[in-house]
């Protein structure tokens, strides 16, 4: 491991660097320390790192190359020595800077901005590596695929030996049933809990109501998918399915909505109690002084008022139940069809990215690649559904600001 | 003019009909509200309760205790004590010893059960216990030729008898057991020699393979989820504070922080499996790091916490009144200065919870994780740090997920037993960050 | 400083007693917020209560349709009549006296609804018209009775939001107004208009005089004077002064009320 090495012996040459600095700061000002543009302590940060960054900077640009395939393993220790060099040259050049009249502090505050700024620049990255890796992988799925046969065919029935149906209709059909019976669960109560809480309840009941819908919502999606599996799936089987004859499968949309809607519960509530509480108090007190009840109020008022942003709330909502994995891997199913009936195991997007992409792959086959088409519509999907939820939240807040 | 001559003055003390009914409406309104609010409460309650009963079973443990007789004739053929040596001896042989040993016990208690088979005998233990067995006498090779009492794990179906999972009439169905079986074993407690214990093992083990339930447990999860919380914490919560003060302090506006600002708050609800894609093409597939290894999970994690490490962050800052950046700037601070001695500090409390809840999130997450490869069957807890980033590892989430998957209905039990680790754990973040929050809340 | 010919204009009509307010106390949580309120409101006259802020003037107006009912902390004691019927009676029912006891905010706020759906929303509330024909008229006659009518008829579908300060505090009388209210509560319905609209809606306020009782909170003491017959001093929860605002405003009879109007408190 030679570039460990060289890292070690980087920050080493850092912290000499800082006590280097700061000592001949020290010297350079003579008796009184108050000569010096800026204090000793800063000197030594500025010899820091002009002896850490450049050294830091060849490891990273060494490893891309490396990654990219342009550099082979061997030139890696050329690159620790290139680092070290570097290291040794950024700590001569700090070091040499150094006397009275030197500004380090504004040196090592330019420095630290630059660096803040390259940290906000990641979230620009990983989205840039999202966009990329899907669409990168998508394009050589459809050269190997039709992407008519892949955006319109009503089959999906991968082989593992060749010529497999892989259209996404029945997977579509699958997820939007599922999103859609979640929403009728998590809307009308998660929008009615919060009306509750922010029209009628008592500060006791909040206390005690608001934590318990909080807790519903740091539990992971995990567990509620093991409460598909076991509780909700069996119980809807044996006392809904099999005496109405609609079927006996253990995993169905209506297992994996229901309990992907209780899972949202909280999502719709805590968005929309934000959102009713943003109407302001004036159009409730308007209201109410013209003699109506407080329910007539919540329902000819306060909701319409609040409707761009429940819209959007419920929007996000949808995002959320269109890209849910765990519940509808452990409670919808894995048969692709399309049927009406809400008893009956289908299967989603997000369960066929994970049946594809787990256990052996290979990843010049159709039957891998598509699930980065697949990953890619489900991108696509809810990131519209994002932009379009926030631009109409945002337009809503400033309406009350 | 506008008065309707049909409106008596009519006196406030008796209400109208139609009052009345608006009051009917206003009350079941009411119960609207009341109702959602007990559908969310029980829903909580019943899927809580259901994990905790489903999952206690995986804390109690059934042992059989019997003496073991260690023939050094055939545990130690040259008969050295060498543990090199004995290390030649299969687990096999070990599991000829034990059969014995649990045929002598049967018989010298004289157990009469109708029809009972060496099967059944033999069934008794764990395929697991054998190797335990091996485990301990390599450790102790001065064991060898003695009789030494062990208390050996029993089968699946036994420990699940002791526990309410197996019944007579779900064994006459089952091949792996029988009712007269559970008959013995019902004698044997009855003598004493079956116990159930607390599952330590269940805390420390990895996991174990489909054939023997009652060996697995979430120790390699633990571990694996830990190391995957570490790196998350080294790299997403400095990035995301560095992050959270450029844009919330220096950014100038303009359309460049705009995109990283709408940037950000997209990436928070892109679904998490779609960072799972990206894991896996470009961290395995382009960089080539080791499939189902922490380093990768922990990557994935970080990308994903990211944002909402960022957006509590940037909230707290703003939380602190400019009057403190003014009066910092105001005694010849400069801004770096009055950013890092003065706001920072002061935003830390708002700053610690949601970064605790970022890492709550992100240790619960699953989807992300299967993608890349975590769901392998993982044998062996990973190594010490740092090297063990790199060791193939599960994470309790996907441990979870794995055993789901399982035929044996006693993985279930282990499944909900891990959940139940999982919440405890997710429980102290949450109570941390909740004690921070009620500890350092400051109203400006 | 007061026009005579206002003065006289503005004389007392002797009415019937629309309001009794009998030992009125009010309490925020511990806070002793308004003190053994004692007061004869009349029918068709226009009654100003004066004082400085926090004084408890809004706090007294809001008793008169129970919008204090709306504040969890707040308690009441004390009788208050309306036509005789104690209003906090456990008969009552609030929503059918504010349907009664109308009311004006300090701050204008129609509803994000068209201007005819502010207006018609009362009347729809509480059933007061038959059929669609008549719920125009009714709206129609608050628009009127609001002077916005000719500003407004052609456009009734478009938001009460996008009109001006002034227009969306009449929109909101005449929202008030249309469910033909016995008495009409007012809280500083000016404090947010600029000097034109203030006059306009001051010019309104005299002429809803000849239908019901109007009670106005201000903290003007010349609005006071240009729009009252009656004037009541509220200082630190008590009231201290009520009478002829002319009387009020030319010969208090308390000091407090002396100091008040020439400015040495509030």
């Amino acid at each position: 491991m030679p570039l460990s090495w060289a890292i070690l012996a980087t920050f080493l040459l850092a912290a000499a660097g800082y006590i280097v600095g700061r000592s001949r700061a020290f010297a350079s000002a003579g008796p009184d320390a108050r000569q010096l543009h800026s204090r000793p302590t800063y000197h030594g940060a500025s010899v820091a790192l002009t002896a850490l960054l450049p050294p830091l900077a060849v490891l990273a640009a060494g490893s891309m190359l490396r990654l990219a395939g342009v550099l082979t393993v061997g030139a890696m220790p050329v690159i620790g020595i290139l680092a070290l060099v570097a290291a040794i040259a950024g700590l001569g050049i700090g070091v040499t800077r150094i006397g009275q009249g030197y500004q380090a502090r504004n040196a090592v505050e330019r420095m630290v901005l630059g660096l803040l700024m390259l940290c906000s620049l990641i979230a620009i990255v990983t989205t840039l590596g999202i966009i990329l890796s899907l669409v990168f992988e998508t394009g050589r799925f459809f050269q190997l695929y039709d992407w008519k046969t892949f955006f319109f065919g009503t089959e999906w029935t991968p082989r593992f030996q060749g010529n497999s149906q892989l259209g996404i209709v029945p997977l579509l059909w699958g997820t939007l049933y599922v999103s859609a019976i979640a929403l009728l669960v998590a809307v009308p109560i998660g929008l009615f809990a919060a009306v509750y809480m922010s029209e009628y309840a008592s500060r006791r009941v909040r206390g005690v109501v608001k934590p318990a819908i909080e807790v519903l919502a740091g539990i992971p999606t995990i567990v509620y998918g093991l409460f598909a599996l076991i509780t909700v799936g069996p119980l809807l089987r044996d006392y809904f399915a099999q005496p109405l004859g609609l079927g006996n499968s253990g995993t169905s949309v209506l297992t994996a909505g229901l309990v992907m809607g209780i899972m949202l519960i909280p999502f719709v509530s805590s968005l929309s109690d934000d959102i009713i509480n943003a109407v302001p108090q004036s159009l409730r007190d308007g209201a109410l002084g013209l003699g109506s009840t407080p329910s007539e109020t919540v329902r000819q008022v306060v909701l319409p008022a609040a409707l761009p942003g429940i819209v959007g709330a419920v929007l996000l909502a949808a995002s959320r139940a269109i890209g849910e994995t765990m519940i509808v891997v452990l409670g919808a199913g894995a048969a692709a069809q399309m049927s009406l009936n809400p008893l009956e195991a289908m299967t989603t997007i997000t369960v066929k990215i994970v049946s594809q992409l787990t256990g052996d792959s290979d990843f010049n086959s159709p039957e891998t690649l598509v699930a980065f088409a697949l990953g890619l519509t489900l991108f696509v999907i809810t990131l519209a559904l994002n932009v379009v939820a926030l631009i109409i939240v945002r337009k809503y807040r400033e309406q009350y600001e | 003019m506008t008065d309707n001559p049909d409106r008596k003055p009519a006196s406030l003390l008796r209400q109208d009909a139609r009052t009345r009914a608006r009051n009917a409406a206003e009350r079941r309104f009411r119960w609207y509200g009341i109702g959602a609010i007990a559908i969310s409460m029980i829903a909580l309650v019943v899927l809580l309760a259901t994990i905790l009963t489903d999952g206690a079973g995986a804390f109690r443990q059934t042992y059989l205790n019997i003496p073991v007789t260690l023939d050094a004739a055939v545990l130690d053929p040259k008969g050295n004590r060498d543990p090199a040596e004995m290390a030649k001896v299969l687990t096999l042989t070990y599991g000829k010893v034990l059969d014995k040993a649990v045929g002598d016990a049967v018989a010298r208690e004289a157990i009469q059960v109708e029809g009972l088979t060496e099967k059944d005998i033999k069934g008794l233990v764990s395929r697991e216990a054998s190797a335990q067995v091996r485990n301990r006498v390599l450790a102790e090779p001065e064991l060898v030729g003695q009789t030494v009492a062990f208390d050996v794990l029993t089968g699946g179906r036994i420990d699940g008898y002791f526990k309410g999972r197996v019944t007579m009439e779900s064994a006459e169905r089952d091949s792996n057991t029988s009712p007269r079986q559970l008959q013995l074993a019902q004698a044997l407690a009855d003598r004493g020699m079956i116990v159930t214990r607390f599952n330590w093992n269940f805390l420390r083990l990895a996991d174990a393979s489909d054939q023997r339930p009652e060996a697995a447990g979430v120790g390699a999860a633990i571990v694996g989820s830990f190391y995957m919380m570490l790196v998350v914490l080294v790299l997403a919560v400095p990035i995301g504070i560095a992050a959270s003060i450029y844009l919330e302090e220096f950014a100038p506006k303009n359309r460049c922080t705009d995109i990283i600002e709408v940037n950000i708050s997209n990436l928070a609800a892109v679904p998490s499996i779609v960072f799972g894609i990206l894991g896996l093409a470009a961290f395995i597939n382009f960089a080539g790091l080791p499939q189902s290894a922490p380093i990768v999970g922990g990557l994935v994690l970080t990308l994903m916490t990211l944002p909402r490490i960022i957006i509590p962050t940037r909230a707290a800052l703003k939380a602190v009144p400019p009057s403190i950046r003014d009066a910092a700037l105001g005694v010849g601070a400069s801004k770096m200065q009055s950013v890092f001695h003065h706001v920072l500090p002061l935003a830390t409390p708002g700053i610690l919870t949601g970064m605790i809840l970022g890492l709550a999130q992100a240790l619960g997450e699953t989807a992300p994780l299967l993608l890349i490869g975590m769901v392998a069957f993982i044998r062996d807890i990973p190594s010490g740090l740092p090297s063990g980033l790199f060791d193939p590892a599960s994470a309790l989430p996907v441990q979870v997920y794995n055993w789901t998957q399982r035929s044996d209905p006693a993985f279930i039990e282990r499944a909900s037993g891990a959940i139940i680790v999982l919440l405890v754990f997710l429980l102290c973040m949450n109570v941390l960050a909740i004690w921070l929050r009620r500890k350092f809340e400051r109203r400006w | 400083m007061y026009d005579t010919n206002r003065r006289v204009e503005n004389a007392v009509t002797p009415d019937d007693i629309k309001i009794q307010a009998r030992k009125v106390q009010v309490y925020y949580g511990d806070k002793h917020a308004l003190k053994d309120v004692d007061v004869d409101i009349l029918d068709k006259t226009v009654t100003a209560f004066i004082g400085p802020s926090g004084c408890g003037k809004s706090t007294f107006l809001r008793c008169i349709n129970r919008m204090n009912d709306t504040i969890p902390i707040a308690r009441v004691e004390g009788r208050i009549l309306l036509d005789n019927e104690d209003i906090y009676d456990r008969r009552v029912d609030p929503v059918q006296l504010r349907a009664k006891v109308g009311m004006v905010f300090q701050k204008p706020n129609p509803f994000p609804k068209s201007i005819y759906d502010n207006v018609a929303y009362g009347p729809r509330i509480h059933g007061l018209a038959r059929n669609r024909a008549e719920l125009d008229g009714i709206v129609e006659g608050a628009l009127r009775g609001a002077a916005l009518w000719n500003e407004v008829k052609d456009r009734l579908g478009e938001p009460g939001t996008g009109l001006s300060g002034g227009q969306q505090q009449r929109l909101c009388i005449a929202r008030a107004v249309a469910t033909s209210p016995e008495v009409l509560l007012m809280d500083e319905p000016c404090s947010a208009l600029d000097p034109i609209a203030t006059a306009q809606v001051e010019e309104l306020i005299e002429e809803l005089r000849s239908r019901f009782s109007v009670v106005i909170v201000t903290h003007s003491m010349q609005q006071a004077a240009r729009v009252s017959q009656k004037t009541a001093f509220f200082h630190l929860g008590n009231l201290v002064e009520y009478g002829d605002t002319d009387d009020i405003f030319t010969r208090p009879k308390d000091s407090r009320t002396e100091a008040y109007i020439s400015g040495r408190i509030g």
